[in-house]
């Protein structure tokens, strides 16, 4: 349980968070419709800076991505009196794509710096739950004593990349896009950046009460239409709060056909029909890595207010689930709120957030505290382009490079065809933690996995952008968009053993073993898992590449 | 008719990776979906389309249109036949 110090969002609807509420609170909205913008054939409506917007936001020396991460950064920051040349301040980056063709660790350091920030930076690469892991992580590392403040930032600048991947898989809607309702077609992208600083627990501030991730273990692409995963994550998070002390759920609400159904599914049959939704991709669009972020931020805003923000672009309820949603805002005395993001690879995350004494504190004395179990390392697997090893023992193979995990494959695994769509970094992954398996047997009861590397999916990043160089051979793949986001590789992991457990992939600027043993012990100490897959999995080409997996589980001290 | 059916076995066993399944073993009355056939998914639908954008000329904007075209390596030739541009 950490306090929210001070927030910051920076989009087209204003550089600062009370610019952004009083806008949305008007009524008024960012998305426009684009045609041909960036040579991408197929129009697409979105919410994007202007151009006077991204001169005056220009940083030299910075790239856009990087000056609108700055400008939150050092925004949040001018309302917080904080020391951050001090060991005890973490940085938390939460971007799906960050800088295009670039490591995303690299623009954290320079995010970091350009604040003055001297601790190494985590990057959370989660697709569309990216925000809101980024919130549960700082939650637990400050919960466990590593730190004392958390700065997380939520960033995401649009381009071609994004709007042709997401287009390819027809999740794009070419006009103002309508979450839970009976006409949605699709989403619009968005960018933003926002921040959070975290601090220890204050009695008058807005707290981050506790969160939970699970995977569905189903489709990576599609959400699981029974929701199980979302259904996991609320249960979770909500645990024993009083549910007459929520004033909204803020759901994900893309406006896709998919993820708006399941998350009705998942509110009925977690008992929140009753509570009032809010969605509020229609002021922003998904802005993706800044969606947890940002809409946290927004929904503080309203309840504060003691209202829900009405959902933009909703007019006729469109799914099964029963749910409670309003065309207009309403009034509400709730002190509390859930935020609910789900994402490729199958992630779902949901956030409880609470305000001030008048809400129940110490649940959180419910979970097992970071003192109380021990994280213990039981085999390991390591993979580089020449040789592969289980314990210390060489495997025999003859071929290098990428062909060496094909060879595994086909002597060692076999049987799982979709093995040859995976990209370079998702083989490596799969090939270990199928070796790590085997020699293990049963891991444990819905492990977590967890990992970690330098160049996120740049290998892939570079095959997809070839995909849409030409503007005459124009022809966005799907399949390589997809793993294009490195937590696919945790997707294909728990879909394949059917783990709903959490799922959770950092990008950090070295491979720093002390850093991820802390991620691993907090989360498997606070996230309530007995057993993990977790290590280093990094491949910038087909033949450079390192993967150190290893199993864990924890044993109560 | 039989050439385009075996380009379109050689174009879809490349587009969709399927390493495992000779050109000679691709029976052209298979389901492609299901686990009767040889198991594509969604993902595997949406490649298809831009398949067909590729090398056919030929644009399907709504996914839930592809359901009845590509049931097997027969049906889509069949429509490709009927609608190709190039």
């Amino acid at each position: 349980m950490i306090s929210i110090l001070s927030t910051n969002i920076t989009s087209p609807l204003g550089f600062t968070t009370e610019q952004n509420y009083r806008t949305v609170r008007s009524g008024v909205f960012a998305l426009r419709r684009y045609e041909g913008l960036w040579g991408v054939p197929e129009p697409f409506t979105a919410s994007l800076f202007s151009e006077e917007q991204r001169a005056a936001l220009a940083t030299p020396g910075y790239t856009f991505f990087e000056a609108i991460a700055i400008h939150s950064v050092r925004e949040a920051l001018s309302r917080v009196a904080l020391d951050l040349a001090s060991p005890r301040v973490i940085f938390i980056l939460s971007t799906t794509k960050g800088n295009i063709g670039q490591s995303p660790t690299l623009a954290a350091q320079r995010i970091a710096e350009a604040v003055g920030i001297t601790t190494k930076p985590i990057v959370v690469c989660n697709a569309c739950v990216s925000g809101l892991s980024a919130q549960l992580l700082a939650d637990r590392l400050l919960s466990a004593g590593l730190y004392d403040y958390a700065i997380v930032i939520g960033a995401e600048e649009q381009s071609a990349f994004i709007v042709s991947g997401f287009q390819s898989l027809k999740a794009v809607s070419d006009n103002p896009c309508r979450p839970f309702d009976i006409e949605r077609i699709g989403l619009n992208p968005g960018e933003a950046a926002a921040t959070i600083i975290f601090g220890p627990p204050a009695s008058s501030s807005w707290t981050f009460v506790g969160g939970a991730a699970q995977n569905d273990a189903y489709h990576n692409i599609s959400p699981s239409p029974r929701a199980d995963g979302c259904i996991l994550a609320i249960l979770a998070a909500i645990h024993d709060w009083d549910m007459s002390l929520l004033a909204t759920v803020c759901v994900h609400g893309t406006a896709t056909l998919y993820n708006d159904q399941m998350e009705s599914i998942a509110i009925q049959r977690t008992g929140l029909s009753d509570i009032p939704l809010s969605a509020l991709k229609g002021y922003y669009g998904h802005t993706m890595g800044a969606a947890g972020v940002l809409e946290t931020i927004l929904t503080m805003c309203a309840t504060d207010e003691g209202i829900v923000l009405s959902p933009k672009g909703f007019t006729e309820l469109g799914v099964s689930g029963k749910v409670r949603i309003s065309s207009g805002s309403c009034p509400n005395r709730g002190t509390s709120f859930l935020k609910l993001l789900s994402g490729f690879g199958g992630c779902n995350v949901a956030g409880l957030y609470a305000k001030d004494s008048r809400a129940p504190f110490g649940r959180s004395d419910c979970r097992p505290s970071i003192a109380n179990c021990q994280v213990i390392k039981t085999h390991t697997v390591s993979i580089t382009p020449q040789w592969a090893t289980i314990d210390g023992q060489k495997l025999p193979v003859m071929e290098t490079g990428k062909e060496l995990l094909t060879e595994i494959y086909r002597k060692q695994i076999g049987n799982y065809p979709k093995f040859y769509k995976m990209d370079i970094l998702t083989r490596l992954a799969f090939v270990a933690s199928e070796l790590l398996i085997k020699v293990v047997g049963e891991i444990g009861e819905e492990p977590a996995i967890i990992l970690f590397n330098h160049s996120s999916s740049l290998a892939q990043d570079r095959k997809f952008l070839k995909n849409i160089s030409n503007a005459d051979n124009f022809f966005p793949s799907p399949s390589v968009f997809v793993y294009t986001l490195p937590n696919i590789t945790t997707g294909e992991i728990a879909i394949r053993h059917h783990y709903q457990g959490e799922t959770s992939f950092y990008i950090l600027p070295e491979k720093d073993e002390i850093l991820m043993q802390q991620i691993l012990e907090a989360t498997l100490n606070q996230g309530g898992a007995c057993a993990a897959i977790s290590g280093w999995v990094d491949a910038e080409t087909d033949t450079s590449f390192e993967c150190e997996l290893s199993t864990y589980v924890t044993s109560k001290l | 008719m039989e050439q385009l059916i075996n380009d379109l076995k050689l174009q879809i066993k490349e587009a969709l990776n399927l390493e495992e399944l000779t050109v000679e073993d691709f029976d052209e009355n298979a389901p492609l979906f299901g686990e009767d056939g040889i198991g594509l998914d969604s993902i595997d639908i949406l490649e298809l389309i831009v398949l067909l954008e590729k090398q056919y000329g030929i644009r399907l904007s709504n996914p839930k249109e592809g359901k009845a075209i590509f049931q097997s390596v027969k049906t889509i030739a069949e429509y490709v036949q009927a609608n190709r541009k190039k």
